[in-house]
């Protein structure tokens, strides 16, 4: 189970956050082919904020959550994508130690899988089960 | 009674086109120069001149010409035909096929005419979601076939309930048959009613339903 920190604004949103930090590569199989991209989730103060960069289109993620869940942190998000094509996807993913795997929609299209692997923090410890 | 100038309509193919997109509403634009119309069709394509294969197994159409987005008058852009779900054999489904229409040497051009005050776009079918996903209808308001609306809906489209959308600069159109009322309804633009009415006579087929545009009351709802 996910540890929970005591945190002075606790967001409700984001009781998870700490186990999202960092920076994921992440795959994402469309039906119209796959696409690759870099997230970086931050926590400070209990706010867990997001964006993604892919071919050299960044931008923020939307209405993020992130909920622990039986299977590790439940993490959502909202998304406009540019590039390569413009489509707005909605994301619903398992985050479990540094893996994630999910799901992404546009609109009521037939959903994506998502894959993604947390690259190793540079000269952090390990974080802690 | 003197010839009116004539007003282009390049009908742009792609790799999977739906022919009968295409055929429907060249004969319909065609079939108005015969009784006196002035819109005159034409096949391009975003490549150049070339043999561009349909997604109907056994049709070729020739595009005799590049896109010309300087050229005053109308881009009418088909749909995709294929499968629509998951591949059978090697056949790419409609929204890849459209998605690969979206990526190629056809949008720049096509977001220039759309830029070109002088230029009509009028898509039907699937065309309009490869201009959507192109990033090319943001905020616009405009139609597909039934099948395509909630991938439409996905791209920042406002989608309108009707036929036929007129959004000023843009026409779209919903799915195949739809782009006989688009021509007829051009006709009706360019020519007036009385040549509209010809060419639905000779084709004995009558448009349906009311052309959806921004004017007018808002309806409540029930």
């Amino acid at each position: 189970m996910p540890d929970h920190l005591h945190l002075p604004d606790h967001q409700p949103d984001h009781p998870g956050g700490t186990a999202v930090a960092g920076t994921w590569d992440v795959r994402i199989t469309t039906p119209v082919g796959t696409v690759e991209a870099r997230y970086t989730f931050a926590e400070r103060d209990g706010v867990l904020t997001g964006t993604a960069e892919s071919q050299g289109d960044a931008g923020a993620l939307e209405r993020l959550t992130a909920v622990p869940a039986d299977d590790g942190v439940r993490v959502t998000w909202a998304q406009r994508v540019t590039r390569p094509l413009r489509l707005d996807l909605t994301f619903d993913v398992v985050v479990a130690g540094d893996t994630l795997t999910g799901r992404s929609r546009a609109g009521r299209l037939p959903a994506s899988t998502v894959t993604g692997t947390r690259r190793p923090a540079e000269g952090s410890p390990q974080t802690p089960r | 009674m003197p010839a009116s100038t004539p007003v282009p309509a390049q009908v742009v193919l792609f790799d999977g086109f739906d022919p009968l997109d295409v055929v429907g509403i060249y004969e319909v634009l065609h079939a108005g120069t015969l009784v006196g119309g002035p819109v005159v069709p034409e096949l391009v394509s975003g490549e150049g001149p070339r043999t561009v294969v349909s997604g109907t197994p056994g049709i070729t159409l020739e595009a005799g010409a590049a896109l010309d987005p300087d050229l005053p008058g109308y881009v009418v852009v088909p749909g995709a035909v294929g499968p629509v779900e998951s591949a059978e054999g090697d056949a790419d489904t409609i929204p890849v096929l459209l998605a690969r229409f979206a990526q190629s040497a056809a949008m720049p051009l096509v977001r220039r005419a759309l830029d070109n005050p002088g230029v009509t776009v009028a898509t039907l079918c699937g065309g309009s979601v490869a201009l959507a996903l192109a990033g090319l209808l943001e905020g616009r308001t405009a139609v597909t076939n039934a099948m395509g609306t909630d991938l439409l809906e996905a791209t920042g489209v406002r989608v309108a309930d009707a036929r036929v959308v007129d959004d000023g600069d843009l026409l779209s159109a919903g799915g195949v048959t739809s782009g006989l009322d688009l021509g007829i309804y051009v006709l009706e633009r360019e020519a007036g009613p009385r040549v509209a009415r010809s060419v639905e006579s000779i084709f004995e087929f009558e448009r349906r339903g009311t052309v959806w545009a921004d004017r007018g009351v808002e309806p409540r709802p029930l």
